[in-house]
């Protein structure tokens, strides 16, 4: 049974519907993220969940329960915002022990708790310390600690780590899926930001002008998009049409869209002979060195294809060289 | 010292001379009895001496500091209600919150307790009482500096997001905001009770258009105190400044306590 499901979910803001019939089921403890571009309901439908928008038609179940017009305070949910959110007010342990409070949990007990949680997410020293005085990175873990003391039925993380550098970022990702793993949390996080969603997630919900476009697992959202919009928004598709499949290769198309991943393109300086694939003469317009992987921009006519090939495996081309390039048909996506 | 900083510290010293001048010497004028020459002659203490004997002066003083602190800590409560009401509820409704707050802005003391005596004299009922037109006065003129200062203070603190972390710990709105926000805008809140204070300190038209005889506080004393002996109202100025530097050093000194505590531990 699913623990959380949203029921023929609206959302406006106005006359700007921002969710449009969202069905979603969440299972207990897994870790889910919510994906998308920026204005695409993913932040509302998390705070539809937080109760701290209320929802225009549609039903919210957490464990069973209809919590669509619960207030947010007895909804029994954590939530870790964008924004640093510690009350600046009080230092890290006071501040962790406030929902405690909140709950009436005896004092010895919850300055037990906030210590241990704090500990776990590796503040131990910092107990006394004002957020003022905590770097970035140190605010959101005190934050996460604050929303996962009070063992909450379900964890809500909005774009907690965009505000930080990539470098702790990546550390960040990796430590909340592991507390979250070791405490067996379920939990619900939003980004824009597709690698983040990989790393983490369990599940992935990938959202786009106010509806799920595509509900996979990382992997398979990766290599099997379901529409051109997700082709385009994972893995920097080379995503064409019909027509303009067509005017690349010769060959006619029995879709409405061809998208095919650039690491799967085979590029060299002659012309390669390979059964059931496309193939196509182009230049190198540009080359940028991504980390790793250097990218290419071949421009075919005036049609550009980009092409990833891991550095220092196969010969490097400059800018003007002619290019071939091949792709098995097989693994180009119909869409 | 270096060059540099030479030329703004001279300019400080000017100004903390232009400035302290005038009470440098209400405080001569206040101890010597004679000053023709160039040094004053005949110094003595008596005046302060009289003026801690005399009953009338001392309750006058007490009424000053009556009349400053009730106005004040109910302006603020009041503000700090419709504030937390238009944020939460109604944001569309703070602009004219805000409209409203700075109307007093533009009212002479002189137009605003004639107006009151015109409304309130002619029919009696409850708000006729001198003493309540009088706080109910410096209510309406120190709105907008408490005003500002709350709402700038609330505007340096990130509030609905603080209003909802806190919410989603389990904390209704009201408990959040007076226990989450208020703290945090606490200096906002003194800096501009302390502006406040100066103002109503210094306020002589109201009180004496509204409350002179109910209400005889120190300006009062102060302008008595001038038509009959210029030491005297020297001295009754000074102590007038004294008490309020003093406020302002008891308040000052009990925030910089608790913040310097705060980053200490």
């Amino acid at each position: 049974m699913s623990y959380i499901k949203f029921e023929n979910l609206y959302k406006s803001f106005g006359s700007n519907e921002v969710l449009k019939d969202i069905n979603l089921e969440i299972e207990q403890g897994q870790l889910v993220t919510l994906l998308g571009p920026s204005g695409c309901g993913k932040s509302t439908l998390l705070r539809c969940l937080a109760g701290l928008e209320t929802v225009t038609s549609g039903k919210v179940y957490l464990d069973g329960k209809d919590i669509t017009n619960v207030d947010p305070k007895n909804r029994g949910i954590g939530m870790v915002f964008q924004q640093y959110s510690l009350f600046p007010n009080m230092n890290v342990l006071q501040n962790v022990k406030f929902g405690l409070a909140m709950k009436k949990v005896d004092k010895a007990l919850a300055d037990k708790k906030s210590r241990e949680i704090l500990e776990v997410v590796g503040l131990g020293d910092k107990l006394k310390q004002y957020p003022s005085q905590l770097s970035g990175g140190q605010q959101q873990r005190a934050a996460l600690a604050r929303a996962i003391v009070t063992e909450p039925k379900e964890l809500l993380l909005d774009e907690p780590l965009s505000a930080i550098d990539a470098l702790l970022r990546h550390s960040l990702q990796v430590e909340i899926r592991r507390i979250q793993r070791d405490l067996g949390i379920t939990a619900i996080f939003v980004t824009h930001d597709q690698e983040e969603a990989m790393v983490m997630s369990d599940m992935i919900h990938l959202m786009y002008k106010g509806q799920i476009e595509q509900s996979a697992k990382p992997t398979d959202l990766y290599t099997k998009p379901r529409t051109s919009f997700v082709a385009s928004f994972i893995g920097h598709y080379n995503l064409f049409d019909a027509a303009t499949m067509k005017k690349l290769t010769g060959e006619a198309v029995d879709c409405e869209n061809v998208a095919f991943r650039p690491e799967i393109i085979g590029i060299s300086r002659t012309p390669v002979e390979k059964e059931n694939a496309f193939t196509m003469k182009g230049t190198v317009n540009v080359s940028l060195p991504h980390g790793n992987i250097l990218r290419y921009a071949v421009m075919c006519g005036d049609i550009q294809v980009d092409v990833d090939v891991l550095f220092g495996q196969s010969e490097l081309f400059e800018a003007g060289d002619e290019v071939y390039l091949t792709v098995s048909k097989a693994e180009c996506i119909y869409l | 010292m270096k060059k540099s900083e030479k030329g703004p510290a001279i300019v400080l010293i000017l100004i903390l001379i232009y400035l302290l001048i005038p009470l440098v010497v209400s405080i001569i004028y206040s101890m010597f009895r004679n000053w023709t020459g160039i040094v004053p002659k005949g110094f003595t203490l008596e005046t302060y001496a009289n003026l801690f004997k005399d009953k009338e002066f001392l309750a006058s003083l007490g009424r000053t500091i009556v009349i400053a602190i009730v106005p004040i800590v109910l302006t603020i409560i009041l503000v700090l209600l419709a504030l937390f009401v238009t944020t939460i509820y109604f944001p569309r409704l703070e602009k004219y919150v805000q409209i409203i707050c700075m109307i007093p802005y533009t009212i002479q003391g002189v137009i605003l307790s004639v107006s009151i005596l015109s409304l309130y004299v002619a029919n009696p009922t409850f708000l006729s009482n001198r003493i309540i037109m009088l706080i109910g006065a410096y209510c309406i003129i120190i709105l907008p500096y408490i005003y500002q200062g709350i709402r700038n203070g609330m505007r340096a603190v990130n509030m609905p997001v603080l209003l909802e972390a806190a919410e989603m710990l389990g904390a209704s709105r009201i408990y959040a905001f007076f226990r989450v926000i208020v703290p945090n805008i606490l200096s906002a809140i003194v800096v501009s009770s302390l502006l406040a204070v100066g103002i109503i300190f210094g306020d002589y038209v109201l009180v004496r258009n509204l409350a002179s005889s109910a209400w005889p506080n120190v300006q009062i004393y102060l302008y008595q105190a001038m038509k009959s002996d210029s030491m005297k109202s020297s001295a009754v100025f000074v102590i007038i400044m004294a008490v309020t530097f003093a406020i302002s050093a008891v308040v000052l000194y009990l925030r910089s306590r608790e913040s310097r505590g705060r980053r200490a531990q």
